[in-house]
């Protein structure tokens, strides 16, 4: 249910991406990164990242690979941190030029300008900036849009035998006990842009005002007792506490594959109220090692590192650039869920993701929790 | 006293059953790895990763540390306070029961910021500082636990007489400790050691924020993607830990015997 | 003779109160160095704003009702599981200590209990999800019999699943902790009152309960506090729906929605205060009971 305003908005989003794209069509996408940083990476010896499971977006044969391309050692701290987690490590680490600093942190979208702020990051711009939309970057180099993704439902098709197709599907009583989400709506990104989707499936474009109407549902499915409380991993979809979890479909999708069809996992992009969420990458401002964290950048940034995220499920940022230019395998493209369910992708501005948060945060115990339900 | 018994073993097996249950639920979940049947997959996935051997020793040289240098800072302290200044004893009870109530990612943080390479004792730069850094984290964290642990055991025995009864017979404050007051506390110190022991082997916070490549951060690194390898890591990293629990009991009668050899 | 005996007792007496706080020097030491001074650096946060400046304006928002109801939710999860593991716990220990059962009871029970009082967290959360959740194990079980436990209204996200949870780690915990006491008591007593012509109730009413007393209480506060502090469990079962102040803590300080560490800083002094004064009420009881027994 799409409304006229928010399809316009979305087509302004890929009619400028693809503007971007024509332009620079010509434009070398296979620049490689000086030699000089190279040489002063190699010099630092290593880079520090954080919040990077090896199973999310691919991550980990990402890692390995630019570690055998540049022979530069990377220090994996903490990958389970959530967006809050990095930036608290780079404050916590200004004076601390040792192992446990970040060089570069990978956030949600708010997170980016917010840091810019407070003075935590600091900026480059990669040889491939031209290439990447200018509504995912901010002007200065300060942050840059790295992937996308959509909010899904992925479901345990063992114990699930309607798969639900819409958010309106999850009221039905066939799902009794079936529904979870994969964090706290007051503490993760993931969450709440789950709270703002199923608001968004009702209809409503206003931000404040559709997060107040994903409450709502969420209330209603928690009344219905369809809303499992419990924060959902692929252990807890296997296991059956949580046989429909809302999850970025890069997770469900890298979940299907580690779950190897046991149990089976259909991944379903929702009808309505289909809700983008970008992450974005930044160095921090106290890195130890800035060279390699440049080096980092321009790897991520390269075709190779592009690819490597779709590998993983994840659309990067210049996933159309890619096609454009004709650089996407064709294999790959089959394996991601059809083309049809991002076109109608809502991607919330910074404002408009700060408003529901707000909302969300706030008034979810009020509307949605038990205080005390003994 | 037949009654009685009867009411023990009661006791013990209600107590079994509430302890028993959830971890059979978790050993059957973890053997569902293959569709279809029962199969030992997930351990072999886990057992086979060097991280895990790795991680895990780490885990238990660091707790083994921890546990002689709380002892050393803890039982001193309790058996002086209680002999010699019971005044203390409200704010050593306090500062025992802090760790319990400040996020460890406070005191992380505040560790970071004190020790960073930037400080006057800049232990976060080398492997060894940090590692010292993080140990002397656990020891906070244990120092609930022992100091309760041994502070009962204290209470349990008339340690006024026995200290003077030694120094009658010309005991130095060392021997006093180790070989009249250590042995008649034995189970305090076990307690503690135990407790201890098994809150290094699964503390997370410090060893990720340290950077310290120790048992926690795997655990939690395998939890975040995998279904059933989890479980099957639960249950090892469970049987390992009460192993290595049965070795410090059989460590702790060791001290008495030589006590008794006196 | 006496007086080389009445030479080494005043030596013996004059030493002591300066080897007393050597003795305890190190315990201070390592107190400041390791907990107070690093927190004291963190918590000064609570009185600043965003930008450094002093501020009492995040204690006073300690004060609204969602952050008084959680700090009261708290308070309450932790007390009832910390009552319930101490009394359970004392049974389990008086049993495995006291009744008579064989030798190999005791160190099975106490090694258990070392690694069962810190599985906690996720492990134990799933645990208990793949028991009492609606597929699991137990449930599964009855059903099959015939009783679903959650027709009859169970259901394991509550404050009830929640405090059957912690109860894992409690009792545990209980058991290590008043262990020390229970060794204490000697078979002479029980003896003297079976001579004197006390029943099995008096003696354990009268005699066991009074000595057993302080060591109790001191692992009940212990309990207590173990639980208040306790993230882990509560926030791998019941995430978004039990609103405890370690979650809310956690939420300001590392979540990525909130944000706002200095309100988590001053959540953290509102639970440094709160286990101070459980403390004070702690030792105001011993200080009695103390009386008492003398």
């Amino acid at each position: 249910m799409m409304s006229k305003t928010n399809l316009q908005q979305s087509l302004k989003v890929w009619a400028s991406v693809a503007a971007m794209a024509l332009a620079v069509g010509a434009a070398p996408a296979l620049a490689a990164p000086p030699d000089d940083l190279i040489a002063a990476a190699k010099k630092e010896g290593q880079l520090t990242v954080i919040a990077l499971p090896r199973d999310w977006c691919g991550y980990g044969p990402m890692i390995d690979s630019f570690k055998a391309k540049y022979g530069l050692a990377v220090n994996e701290l903490n990958p389970d941190a959530g967006s809050g987690d990095e930036v608290e490590a780079i404050k916590a680490n200004k004076d601390n030029k040792g192992p446990q600093a970040p060089d570069v942190i990978d956030v949600g979208l708010s997170f980016g300008p917010s840091a810019k702020k407070d003075g935590l990051l600091a900026p480059y711009k990669v040889s491939t900036w031209d290439s990447i939309p200018a509504t995912a970057k901010d002007a200065d180099g300060y942050w840059v849009g790295d992937y996308y993704g959509v909010l899904s439902f992925a479901v345990n098709a063992d114990i699930i035998k309607t798969i639900p197709t819409d958010w309106s599907d999850l009221l039905k009583p066939d799902y009794k006990a079936g529904v979870a989400l994969a964090g706290d709506p007051r503490v993760s990104n993931q969450a709440t842009m789950g709270v703002y989707a199923a608001g968004l499936a009702s209809g409503e474009t206003d931000a404040a005002k559709a997060a107040a109407k994903g409450l709502e549902f969420f209330a209603d499915l928690n009344k219905k007792g369809n809303f499992v409380p419990v924060i959902g991993k692929a252990a807890s979809i296997a296991q059956g506490t949580t046989p429909i979890l809302v999850f970025w479909d890069y997770n469900a999708l890298g979940a299907r594959d580690t779950l190897k069809g046991n149990p089976k996992l259909e991944v379903v992009v929702p009808k309505s109220g289909v809700v983008a969420g970008v992450y974005v990458q930044a160095i921090s401002a106290y890195a130890p090692h800035p060279s390699a964290a440049k080096l980092w950048l321009e790897y991520l940034y390269s075709d190779e590192g592009q690819l490597a995220w779709l590998k993983g499920y994840c659309h990067p940022i210049r996933f159309n650039n890619l096609v454009e230019t004709k650089k996407v395998p064709a294999d790959l493209l089959s394996a991601l869920p059809p083309a049809e369910g991002y076109a109608k992708a809502k991607f919330p501005s910074l404002d408009e993701q700060a408003a529901a948060k707000d909302v969300i945060a706030k008034q979810w115990d009020a509307v949605v929790g038990a205080t005390v339900a003994k | 006293m037949k009654s009685g018994r009867f009411g023990a073993w009661l006791a013990m097996a209600i107590g079994a059953l509430y302890f028993l249950a959830p971890l059979i639920a978790t050993f059957e979940f973890s053997l569902r790895m293959r569709r279809g049947e029962y199969s030992f997959d997930a351990y072999r996935v886990v057992l086979g990763s060097s991280a895990f051997h790795d991680s895990f020793l780490y885990s238990t040289v660091l707790g083994a540390v921890t546990i002689v240098v709380g002892l050393l800072v803890v039982v001193p302290t309790a058996y002086w306070v209680h002999l010699r200044l019971p005044k203390l004893r409200g704010v050593v009870e306090f500062i025992t029961l802090l760790p319990l109530v400040i996020p460890a990612i406070v005191l992380v943080f505040g560790y970071i910021k004190l020790y960073g390479s930037s400080s006057i004792l800049p232990l976060t730069t080398t492997s060894l500082g940090a590692d010292a850094l993080l140990m002397f984290g656990y020891v906070g964290l244990g120092l609930p636990y022992i100091y309760r642990s041994v502070e009962t055991a204290l209470r349990a025995i008339d340690v006024r007489t026995l200290t003077e009864a030694a120094e009658s017979q010309g005991a130095g404050i060392w021997t006093i400790l180790f070989h009249v007051i250590l042995p008649n506390i034995r189970s305090g110190i076990l307690s503690g050691a135990f407790l201890t022991f098994a809150i290094v082997i699964g503390e997370f916070t410090f060893a990720s924020l340290l950077d310290r490549p120790a048992f926690g951060p795997y655990l939690q690194l395998i939890g975040a993607n995998r279904a059933y390898e989890p479980s099957a890591l639960a249950i090892i990293a469970f049987a390992l830990t009460w192993a290595c629990m049965g070795l410090i009991q059989l460590f702790g009668s060791g001290i008495r015997l030589s006590a008794d050899k006196r | 003779m006496t007086t080389t005996a009445a030479a080494q007792s005043t030596r013996a007496l004059r030493l002591p109160n300066l080897a007393a706080w050597l003795g305890v020097a190190p315990f201070f030491i390592f107190a400041v160095m390791f907990l107070l001074l690093p927190t004291a650096s963190l918590l000064v946060g609570a009185f600043q704003d965003h930008d450094g400046a002093f501020t009492l304006a995040n204690l006073g928002r300690l004060w609204q009702p969602s952050i008084r109801l959680s700090y009261l939710l708290s308070i309450e999860v932790s007390v009832a599981s910390a009552f319930f593991g101490a009394l359970i716990g004392l049974a389990l220990a008086i049993a495995a200590l006291r009744g008579g059962l064989p030798a190999w009871v005791r160190p099975t029970l106490m090694t258990f209990s070392g690694v069962a009082s810190n599985f906690a967290g996720v492990p134990l959360a799933f645990a208990f999800m793949a028991t009492l959740g609606r597929l699991g194990f137990v449930t599964v079980l009855l059903r099959s019999i015939g009783f679903d436990i959650y027709v009859a209204g169970f259901n394991l996200f509550t404050f009830t699943g929640l405090t059957l949870t912690y109860l894992y780690f409690q009792i545990p915990l209980m058991v290590l902790v008043v262990a020390p006491a229970i060794d204490g008591l000697r078979a002479e007593w029980s003896e003297a009152a079976e001579i004197l012509g006390a029943g099995r109730l008096q003696y354990w009413r009268m005699i066991v309960m009074p000595i057993l007393w302080p060591s109790v209480l001191g692992a009940s506060l212990l309990l207590f506090a173990n639980a208040f502090g306790a993230i882990a469990t509560a926030y791998a079962l019941t995430g978004s729906f039990l609103n405890i102040v370690p979650i809310l803590l956690y939420a300001q300080i590392r979540g990525d929605v909130l944000h706002d560490p200095n309100l988590g800083y001053a959540l953290a002094l509102g639970m440094l205060l709160i286990t101070g004064l459980s403390n004070l009420a702690y030792l105001y009881l011993r200080a009695r009971s103390d009386r008492w027994l003398k």
